[in-house]
């Protein structure tokens, strides 16, 4: 129901930027996820979005439409904060049903979509609480309702399933995606969970300093970084990263040799690869270094190397084992390997 | 080990019991003392020797209700200082919701100004709202009294209540701007019920220094149309009878109970604590 076109976004306090020029074209029906460290300015963009914040330079655009002069309560979005931010004084019935008193829908009406929506956060024997009387999740859960109680033209979630314990958020993940793939509402979240991100998104914007990264599916984003701050974001435990010298095609770092890459670049060079396109290897290796860490996880074991000074994981076999200061060879799968510059770190293609 | 934890923390109790005893007691001494002057004859209030137990009288009881229309200053004080309530939460509430949430320029000093009329001694402007009123044709009314109740007050319930409204999270607002609701609508469902401890501890504050008030309600009130109490008790203290004691203490604890009772019916309000909940830890 919305198409939102974020132009030269830039948001500003003084000498504080928060955000420096986003541009971010998001398609209607679309589920986007914001990614990025904290601070980066995902809050900020969110709240530009809702028109709670104006921003200090470029344009918001709905359906067509220059939003900056828009005032919030006209902009009919549904926004999920950070801090959840229900009222204190009603119960949770009421706080649910603010929205739906404030945008006129029949009281009639009300009562089934309370209670719809309190069942699907499942929150139907809490109605009655005010929210002093709940637990962060349970805050955060009729946080989510009172957002997905009505149809409006964009979610705006921030963090929403953060304080849940595990299960839940996997539950409530499906809950959210199924919901937005229901009623066909625009909707951009902010995670700092991977999986979450990964799980939900159409597209993934990952944010650093306040400036946007990558955009791209998740696909793209894990397969085909733009540079080594969005590889070594994503993946859990990140892309290696091994800086290093390229000389006619061959890179060598201390205990790295890979050979067969491009000659088309020489110099400063970071080589990044995933921890589970490493594979130990008795024959011809890529790293040798010594075992620094073994950690049986259950459904295969994290082992971390030492080459040189770098610290290097690898996925290994479930039943992988191995003796503290061993050496160990280790094998790349070529074809996933990827390049960066080093000075500006930006991938080399 | 766990007996001894116990025993200490049993005397810290009866500690903290002995402490706030003698704090109440201190307290409640001259409450006390008026009530037992104001309930013995007039011969046992000034004597020689003290008398601990004296004999139980109403005479003043019955003379500050036949003599004087005690009952209506009784009524005029409590008119006065509900509407100049009133009239304070009326123009203080708007007034600290602006201070405390939109930014324009001189908002600090706009704020500073308004505390600072209640820095200035009382007697300067006497004599101008004097003129002012009798211009009104107000003089000798309980509207002159509630409207001066109400600009002697309404600094400190603005800043009070401007107190109350910086604590609240700003993301609620937000919150309820997204929902679709306008400022009015915000004030009035959201910040409001968040803020009422604060409302209610400024009013009590302002009805304390109204039922105390007696300069300006001396030189509004020239006839028992608009006396209070606290300009009653002056009734007490001239002419041919002398200063009536056992009557002066009586209409000090008449004037005293409202404020008491208030203060006890409300007590749990008088707390901070309402916007517990409202956001993450
Ligand atoms: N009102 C403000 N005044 C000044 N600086 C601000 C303001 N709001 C945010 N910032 C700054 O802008 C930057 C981005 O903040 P933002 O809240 O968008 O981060 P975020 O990505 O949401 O972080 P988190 O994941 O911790 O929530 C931060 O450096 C923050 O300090
Ligand atoms: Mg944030």
């Amino acid at each position: 129901m919305a198409r939102i076109e974020l132009k030269n976004i830039q948001k500003s306090w003084g000498a504080i930027h928060g955000v420096r020029d986003v541009n971010l074209d998001i398609a209607d029906e679309e589920f986007v996820v914001f990614l990025g460290p904290s601070g980066c300015g995902k809050t900020t963009t969110m709240r530009m979005i809702s028109g709670l914040e104006e921003p200090s330079e470029g344009e918001i655009i709905m359906n067509g439409e220059v939003m900056n002069d828009i005032d919030a309560r006209d902009r009919d979005v549904a926004m999920v904060f950070q801090g959840y931010a229900l009222y204190p004084n009603m119960t949770i019935y009421e706080n649910i049903r603010f929205p739906l008193r404030m945008r006129g829908i029949p009281k009639g009406d009300q009562d089934g979509m309370i209670r719809r929506a309190a069942e699907l956060v499942e929150l139907s024997d809490y109605l009655d609480r005010k929210p002093g009387a709940l637990s962060g999740g349970q805050r955060q859960r009729a946080a989510l309702a009172r957002a997905i109680v009505r149809q409006p033209h964009v979610f705006l979630m921030d963090e929403p399933l953060s304080n849940l314990d595990a299960k839940l958020r996997q539950h409530m993940r499906v809950q959210i995606k199924h919901i937005q793939r229901e009623l066909k509402i625009t909707t951009v979240y902010v995670t700092h969970d991977q999986i979450e991100a990964m799980t939900l998104a159409d597209r993934i914007v990952i944010m650093e300093k306040g400036a946007i990264q990558q955009i791209g599916t998740p696909d793209e984003i894990y397969n085909d970084p733009a540079n080594t701050f969005v590889a070594g974001f994503i993946g859990a435990p990140p892309m290696n990263l091994i800086p290093g010298q390229l000389q006619g095609g061959v890179f060598t770092a201390p205990g790295v040799q890979v050979a067969g890459l491009t000659q088309d670049y020489a110099g400063a060079v970071t080589l990044g690869v995933r921890p589970e396109d490493c594979h130990v290897t008795s024959g011809s290796a890529h790293l040798t270094g010594s075992v620094y860490g073994v950690e049986p996880t259950g459904d295969m074991t994290f082992l971390t190397l030492k080459a040189g000074e770098k610290l290097i994981e690898v996925k290994a076999d479930r039943d992988y084992r191995a003796e503290l200061n061993a050496a160990e060879n280790v094998a790349f799968d070529s074809a996933r390997v990827y390049l960066f510059d080093t000075k500006s770190g930006e991938r080399l293609r | 080990m766990a007996s001894q934890r116990r025993k200490t923390k049993g005397e810290n109790l009866a500690l903290r019991y002995a402490i706030l005893g003698a704090w109440a007691l201190f307290c409640l001494m001259p409450v006390v003392w008026f009530l037992s002057i104001g309930l013995r004859p007039r011969t046992e209030i000034i004597t020689p020797t003290p008398i601990y137990w004296p004999s139980f009288s109403l005479d003043a009881w019955h003379m500050i209700w036949e003599d004087w229309p005690m009952g209506k200053y009784l009524r005029n004080s409590v008119l006065a200082i509900i509407g100049s309530v009133v009239i304070d939460l009326v123009l203080a509430i708007p007034a600290a919701y602006s201070l405390s949430r939109f930014q324009y320029r001189g908002r600090e000093d706009i704020g500073f100004y308004i505390l600072s009329t209640r820095m200035m001694a009382p007697a300067i402007v006497a004599v101008p709202i004097f003129f002012l009123f009798r211009t009104l044709g107000l003089l000798d009314t309980i509207w002159a009294l509630m409207l001066i109740y109400a600009a002697i007050n309404l600094s400190f319930v603005t800043w009070i209540i401007r107190s109350y409204m910086l604590d609240i999270p700003k993301e609620l607002e937000d919150a309820a701007k997204t929902d679709g609701a306008g400022e009015i609508r915000i004030l009035w469902e959201i910040i409001i019920p968040a803020i009422l401890p604060g409302i209610i501890t400024a009013s009590v504050i302002a009805m304390i220094f109204a039922i105390n008030e007696f300069l300006f309600t001396l030189l509004i009130a020239s006839t028992p149309e608009a006396y209070t109490m606290s300009v009653a008790l002056a009734n007490f203290t001239g002419g041919s009878d002398g200063v009536i004691y056992n009557a002066i203490a009586l209409v000090a604890f008449l004037a005293f109970l409202p404020i008491f009772l208030v203060v006890v019916a409300i007590q749990k309000h008088l707390s901070r604590g309402l916007t517990m909940g409202a956001v993450k830890g």
